[in-house]
């Protein structure tokens, strides 16, 4: 059966992404996110939720320090003197979670494939699979893959009583020797397009969002579906002249950035990340 | 006239008694050390169990420092284990007869440092319990292991390595457990009745058995540069600042016969001495050893040059500054170092005097080996602490006792297995010594009658 | 009339191929060239030629096994890899061709390899019974022997060849 499969596939097997063409790669849904730097506070409040949204333990003072964190989406803090005339101008914040990327180093790497490339534009993370090797993590740009250094849910710091009872049912526990890494709350996204398939729809834009999107008090967030061309992420993407399956965009070649705020970390190495950042906007050139 | 690199006088049957008794009942020097060995291990094992119980913090691993000393250890394992591949194949195909007393320990080093080598891959796996996943194996799911995973590869081209390497070795030494079958009584009698299968010497059997060991020299060379090409993919195929350099695979290759070398510099000395072997594996043969190590050395020099140069000619800025990183960050006293031991220290193998002087050879040897581990260590490590993204870089995580413990309990495994070769398996080989003395005692005819 | 083996031990080649050489141009019609094995301790090509060439055919087994050995692990991995046409990996193709070489390439080693090995054990008749067949010791050491199967009259001659050429010792068995 496998050897008909093949050859019967041949050419769909032989076949990159992404290509050119969004639709052709995902025809009903691909998950992005717009985040506005200038918006963002740093408060925090996401990285929260997503503590909550997803069953991510805690790991205490001590581990934290040690540099063995869990978190799934973490606000990084940069100063930059030049620009500071007050305190508030020099400090930035960036939320840096799994950027979902189109071409992932880390899905080549998994010995074990226990991390994919879903239709809807996800990477994928299966805990059951996994056996640790953490190669996805040594090959990450960004760094943003977690593994379960101890077995958080043994231990009393990660959730003291009666915190078990605020588990999230929907999404599993994990133990030691797992990767895991921020998943666009695959669980919330699953529900609603299984909801709307049985509607015999399509989800619309707003109708689902990620935890830590719902949860930003300034809205600095934006969730949702870039095959849509009437959603609001795809809105602002074309807005910010950032194409998905460039690891160049046209505007970078002006010089100014094309005059807008939209950019993709680490870019030029072609993983092709599914989150754009919006620049913060700077008092210099007033 | 040069120094010979064995008398041509030797009788035969001289040969058998003197190779026999290596592996004789084991004294009690043997004893101990076989318990020292087993020592170290027991504290590899302690480690290993407590790592299983906790989790791989124990380690000192953390995001985003997740590989260390075990995947260093696992690739410097790897590298010793082309010695035997070097030795057996490689100058068995270029007839360089000097070889003969001294490949079948380099062989036997191949396969257990393979398995060494095998056990770290396991231990630095999070869930090692699970490890069949990354086999191939019929299941209900039909999932199959990643094949685009460097990895994955690791698996398929060490199995292969090992499993060639054993049957090399078993095939290679057939004659000998003949020798040993016609000479032992007891239980050693029928042990090794069934090694040799009934070896009689027949020309029929010798016939096949020309073919088929130059066969399989034949393909054991390009396995053993594809399986460390192989290993060095797991870095190259990656893109971070540091790996992603296509002269790893030529540079891994390099680094593993340069360590195999000095490893089989070692076990030599150590091996002639303990059973006074000085008739077969003689200095002249220690000499010309050490004059390929030191070749073997300055193309490993030059590939890590090019290294270097290739990063100061390139425009990449994130490998540049891990270059510099390197050299000047918390982990330069041992980038010095392994460049020092790697690179300085083989121009004293240049002199004849130091190549014939044992002591010096030996410490010559256990330096070199100890830059060869340190390459790894410096391949592995600085590239995590200095990647691609500013915020993640943290230059100052270090791996605990749990890591330095299985180090040295793999060293344990390695003391264990190779001295339980040594009293089972004949450490030289008989048969070719025999044919080296031979094929000595006809050239001095054929140059006694031209003279 | 009844079969008889025997065994004559020569202290080295020269000796022993002399012995050959006699007995090959003694004009002895019931022997055939299989009928006679030489024993060594090391091998000899040059001895071994004197009676005439034989093939060695491992290397036909090692070209069916390498064959085999790529032709099987490319299929089998690419039709494994087939199986995950839903989940693409970093953007390459389903079936991407380096990994594939890479493991061909291995696979066809140990194709190679293994039936090497298995052709040597078959081509050349281990695992062998030794109690059927004449043997001393001291042809793992550092003796030449030279074992020679026939009628009782032939080896009759042959003894005295044997003798001649300063045999060690010559031991004879009567099969049937």
């Amino acid at each position: 059966m496998s050897i008909r499969t093949m050859l019967e596939n041949w050419e769909k097997y032989r076949t990159t992404h992404p290509s050119g063409d969004l639709h052709k790669d995902h025809p009903e849904y691909k998950w992005a996110m717009a985040i506005d730097l200038d918006t963002c506070t740093g408060c925090n409040a996401c990285v929260v939720a997503c503590y909550a949204e997803n069953n991510v333990p805690v790991v205490g003072k001590e581990r934290f320090e040690h540099g063995q964190t869990m978190h799934w989406i973490r606000i990084e803090r940069y100063w930059n003197d030049e620009d500071a005339d007050t305190p508030n101008q020099g400090a930035q914040f960036l939320p840096m979670m799994c950027q979902q990327c189109e071409a992932a180093p880390c899905e080549t790497v998994c010995p074990v494939g226990a991390t994919n490339h879903t239709p809807d534009g996800l990477n994928s993370q299966i805990y059951n699979r996994c056996i640790g090797s953490r190669y996805c993590s040594a090959n990450c740009p960004y760094k943003v893959r977690y593994f379960n250094w101890y077995d958080y849910p043994e231990q009393e710091i990660a959730w003291p009583e009666p915190l078990p009872m605020q588990l999230n049912p929907d999404i599993t526990v994990r133990t030691k020797g797992i990767m895991e890494k921020c998943t666009f709350c695959i669980q919330r996204l699953r529900t609603a397009q299984s909801t709307a398939r049985t509607e015999g729809r399509l989800v619309k834009d707003g109708e689902v969002t990620t935890a830590c999107a719902q949860a930003c008090p300034t809205g600095a967030i934006t969730f949702g579906n870039l095959a849509d061309p009437y959603s609001q992420v795809a809105k602002m993407w074309r807005q910010q002249q950032v194409e998905l399956h460039k690891d160049r965009q046209d505007k970078d070649k002006t010089g100014d950035n094309g005059g807008v705020r939209g950019y993709r970390v680490l870019e030029e190495l072609r993983a092709y990340p599914s989150i754009m950042y919006l620049e913060r906007v700077r008092d210099t050139n007033a | 006239m040069e120094e010979k690199d064995i008398r041509d006088d030797i009788a035969w049957a001289q040969i058998n008694v003197d190779v026999l008794r290596s592996i004789e009942k084991p004294r009690l020097s043997f004893w101990l050390l076989f318990c020292f060995a087993g020592c170290l291990f027991l504290i590899g094992v302690a480690c290993e169990v407590y790592q299983w119980r906790k989790g791989l913090g124990v380690a000192n691993f953390d995001n985003p420092h997740v590989w260390g000393l075990y995947i260093a250890s696992f690739i410097f394992w790897i590298g010793m284990s082309h010695s035997g591949t070097l030795l057996s194949a490689i100058l068995h195909i270029i007839h360089a007869d000097w070889r003969k007393p001294i490949y079948r320990f380099a062989e036997a080093m191949t396969t257990f440092s393979l398995m060494t080598a095998g056990l770290f891959v396991m231990v630095h796996l999070g869930r090692l319990w699970k490890f069949y996943y990354s086999l191939p194996y019929p299941n209900e799911r039909w999932t199959w292991p990643n094949f685009q995973s460097p990895l994955l590869w690791d698996a398929m081209a060490i199995f292969t390595y090992l499993t060639s390497s054993i049957l090399f070795l078993y095939v290679g030494a057939i004659p000998d457990f003949a020798i040993c079958r016609d000479n032992a009584t007891g239980w050693r009698k029928h042990f090794y009745s069934w090694l040799s299968l009934g070896w009689m010497g027949t020309d029929r059997q010798w016939r096949n058995f020309r073919v088929t060991y130059l066969t399989i020299a034949c393909f054991l060379i390009p396995l053993a540069v594809s399986v460390h090409s192989i290993v060095a993919s797991d870095f190259a195929m990656s893109q971070q600042p540091g790996w992603h350099v296509t002269s790893f695979p030529p540079y891994f290759v390099a680094g593993a016969l340069y360590s195999g070398c000095a490893a089989i510099i070692t076990l030599f000395i150590v091996l002639r001495h303990t059973f006074r072997f000085e008739e077969y594996m003689t200095l002249p043969i220690l000499d010309k050893i050490g004059r390929l190590t030191f070749v073997i050395a300055m193309v490993w020099t030059y590939l890590n040059f090019v290294e270097y140069a290739s990063v100061w000619y390139g425009d990449d800025m994130y490998a540049k500054d891990l270059l510099i990183q390197k050299a000047t960050g918390p982990y330069s006293p041992f980038w010095w170092t392994m460049n020092f031991c790697g690179s300085v220290i083989p121009f004293l193998l240049i002199s004849k005097t130091i190549r014939g002087n044992l002591t010096a050879m030996m410490i010559i040897s256990l330096l070199l080996n100890l830059g060869m581990w340190l390459e790894r260590w410096m391949i592995v490590a600085p590239t995590f602490s200095h990647g691609y993204y500013p915020w993640t870089m943290d230059h100052n995580q270090w791996p605990s006792f749990v890591q330095w413990g299985m180090v040295l309990g793999s060293f344990g495994w390695f003391g264990l297995l190779f001295m339980l070769f040594c009293k089972l398996v004949p450490s030289v080989s008989m048969y070719e010594v025999k044919e080296m003395v031979y094929h000595r005692t006809l050239a001095q005819k054929k140059y006694a009658r031209e003279a | 009339m009844s079969t008889v083996r025997i065994l004559g031990l020569f202290n080295d080649f020269d000796l022993a191929s002399y012995a050959l050489r006699e007995v090959r141009d003694a004009y002895l019609p019931a022997l055939n060239r299989d009928d006679i094995t030489i024993k060594s301790p090391i091998e000899h090509p040059d001895v071994e030629e004197l009676l005439g060439y034989r093939p060695a055919p491992i290397r036909r087994y090692t070209l069916i096994g390498s064959l085999l050995g790529g032709i099987l692990g490319f299929l089998f991995l690419a039709s494994s890899q087939g199986n995950f046409f839903a989940q693409q990996k970093g953007g390459k193709p389903i079936i991407p061709f380096p990994p594939d070489i890479v493991l061909t390439y291995e696979m066809l080693i140990l194709g190679g390899v293994y039936i090497t090995v298995l052709g040597f054990l078959i081509s050349a008749g281990l695992p062998a019974r030794m109690k059927s067949e004449l043997y001393n010791t001291k042809i793992s050491e550092d003796q030449i022997g030279v074992l020679v199967k026939s009628d009782a009259r032939t080896i009759a001659e042959i003894k005295k060849i044997f003798e001649k050429h300063l045999a060690i010792s010559i031991t004879e068995e009567v099969i049937e």
